[in-house]
């Protein structure tokens, strides 16, 4: 059965591990790249400086790591479409299950054998390119502090292997129920990006209760804000943006208030907004004792997150795995 | 003798549509079995039943005295070509037979090569370039190799030109009797079968027609005509297959005087011309070629 499984899926693995390799060695060229960039341009760097240097590095290696992470995030789909749905689907289609069912092989063995094995590359890839990515990319993500961001929490440490055992296990059951390989891919890649689009914006910020707190808008949170705005004459001001370093912003916009608790409207902000400088503007509003509140997923629990989504996508995995077991004996007649 | 095949009230229902059923059947070992009927009557599903590729929605079944495929030695035990012999066609003909080592416990592989030589397959040859007839002879190869008890051969022959044909059942005969294996091959033309086989089912609208030894069968069965001590005249259970202007099909054990033989054609268009008036649909001309 090992040997039956490798003749079939060879073609397919020495094309992963060409691209593999490919990636690898673009993976560790930008690593050493960003390093020396981070070590000669940023460490050290004078306070006047390092507004731009951080900003130059950025610039340099957004789409270098966006891009791999963009395949990162795509490899799950790829596994999904390429390596799942056509397992059993084609098998049916081209009646070679009527073959390679009557050898002396039980279909369950069948079955586990290839599951197992090219569940074991799947991961095995997807576990590989993101821990490759995860080194390659740390000085960035330091830099920009988005390690929670929807593209770049999936592409990061443990959870792609999650998303890559899911989706090749949710193509090949899927293969198996509708019987054809091109629904079945269709299928699977709708199913899954659904799921990869749901995860970040709608489950996982429910995984733990989010942290809230009253913020002061003193100097300091004035500084790392985006902006303020009023919507309209009587309605309360609010501000954009704010963030602490490392945690996870669940809320884009929070309402200003005064230390009396009603809203902050336009009338109280006007004394600010005739000032000369956008500085002095910005150091007579923190002066204004004003509050906000702000919703967030605290910064250490990266790897909770991280253990919690791969362990429920490999609880799925699982289940799929079982309702592909009762099918192929069940079902399939 | 023990049973090779036995079945009690089998069925098998696709939704609504009824694919077999009412099916009682047992076939002793050592047979060559011809199962014939029409397009449509339930030869693969019945084949399919056996071969355990498919679960029964009604009754029961053994093979080798055991449930079909329930597990790895009785798959051992039994060889399967399913209709239209599929291989995989990226594999060359020696993956295949690769294959069936590596999946088969008691693969005979020095059976295996003989045949593909003997046959004049290109081990390098990509199945999926083989001719339909060379197709089959692999499949074939495959399921003998497996040495097992049983082999199943669905519509062997359907994709073959006549000399084909005539070579391949041959080839068949010749090694069934060298395996000592039982076989039952199915076909919608009698005229497949009609050499090879000592023992026949006649399927036709989800029903088995007929069952039996087909020397047995051939001497139950008489022809009857009109000017004979005539129709009211037949010994006491004598079943009345087929009419047809004043002659008749009769199955009794008592020999009738004057009553003429049947061939093997006369007695399976018969049963089939029977099932077909008893649903109304009209009988597949094919079915007598």
């Amino acid at each position: 059965m090992i040997w039956l499984t490798w003749r079939q899926f060879r073609v397919q693995a020495i094309v992963t591990a060409a691209a593999l390799a490919a990636l690898t060695v673009y993976l560790l060229l930008i690593g050493f790249g960003s390093r020396d960039a981070y070590d000669t341009g940023i460490v050290g760097c004078t306070p006047s400086e390092c507004a731009a240097a951080l900003q130059a590095f950025v610039h340099d290696y957004n789409a270098p790591f966006g891009i791999i992470g963009a395949v990162l995030l795509a490899i799950p789909a790829l596994a999904g479409i390429f390596w799942g749905a056509p397992l059993v689907a084609r098998e049916l289609e081209e009646k070679t299950d009527k073959l390679v069912w009557n050898q002396s092989v039980t279909r369950r063995r069948w079955l586990a054998v290839k599951l197992g094995l090219i569940g074991l590359t799947t991961a095995a890839v997807a576990g590989l390119l993101s821990l490759l990515l995860t080194w390659s990319a740390s000085r960035y993500d330091q830099v920009t502090g988005e390690r929670f961001a929807a593209l770049t929490f999936v592409a990061r440490n443990v959870v792609p292997i999650g998303y890559a055992l899911f989706a090749f296990t949710l193509g090949a059951v899927t293969g198996m129920i509708v019987r054809r390989t091109l629904p079945a891919m269709a299928i699977t890649l709708a199913v899954f990006a659904a799921v990869q689009i749901a995860v970040p914006n709608g489950i996982r910020q429910h995984i733990m209760p989010p942290v809230t707190e009253t913020v002061r808008l003193d100097a300091a949170a004035v500084s790392s804000i985006n902006g303020l705005g009023f919507r309209g004459e009587g309605t309360g001001g609010s501000i954009h943006g704010y963030t602490k370093p490392g945690v996870w912003p669940l809320v884009e916009e929070m309402h200003l208030y005064k230390s009396d608790g009603s809203a902050y409207l336009i009338a109280d902000a006007k004394p600010c907004m005739v000032m000369g400088s956008f500085e002095e503007s910005m150091a007579c509003t923190a002066g204004q004792d004003l509050h906000f509140t702000f919703t967030y997923q605290p910064g250490d629990r990266y790897w909770p997150f991280q253990w919690i989504e791969l362990t429920a996508f490999l609880v799925l995995t699982l289940l799929l795995t079982g309702i592909g077991f009762l099918w192929i004996r069940r079902r399939l007649n | 003798m023990t049973a090779v095949i036995e079945t009690q009230a089998l069925g098998k229902r696709y939704g609504h549509v009824t694919a077999l059923t009412e099916c009682t059947l047992s076939v002793p070992e050592g047979r060559v079995v011809g199962l014939v009927g029409p397009n449509g009557a339930g030869k693969s599903t019945l084949l399919g039943l056996v071969g355990g590729l498919i679960a029964p929605s009604a009754g029961s079944i053994s093979v080798l005295g055991d449930p079909p495929a329930a597990s790895a030695a009785q798959l051992a035990r039994v060889g399967f070509v399913a209709q239209d012999a599929p291989v995989y066609g990226s594999l060359t003909v020696a993956d295949h037979l690769r294959l069936g080592a590596h999946l088969n416990p008691r693969w005979d592989a020095g059976l295996a090569e003989s045949r593909i030589r003997q046959r004049n397959l290109d081990p390098r040859q990509k199945a999926g370039r083989l001719s339909g007839g060379q197709r089959a002879q692999l499949a074939l190869t495959i399921a003998a190799a497996k040495r097992a008890d049983l082999l199943i051969l669905d519509e062997p022959v359907a994709a073959l030109d006549p000399l084909a044909r005539r070579a391949f059942l041959q080839d068949l005969l010749d090694f069934v009797g060298e395996l000592g294996v039982s076989v039952v091959l199915s076909s919608h033309l009698l005229g497949d079968l009609e050499r090879v086989c000592d023992h026949l089912i006649v399927l036709a609208s989800a029903r088995v027609q007929l069952s039996g030894d087909v020397a047995r069968l051939l001497a139950q069965h008489q022809r009857v005509t009109g000017t004979l001590p005539g129709f009211d005249g037949l010994p006491a259970g004598t079943d009345i297959i087929h009419a047809e202007h004043n002659t008749m099909i009769v199955r009794t054990d008592t020999p009738i005087d004057g009553a003429g033989r049947v061939d093997l054609e006369d007695l399976v268009l018969a049963y089939l011309t029977r099932a077909a008036s008893y649903d109304g649909t009209p009988m597949l001309a094919e079915a007598h070629r």
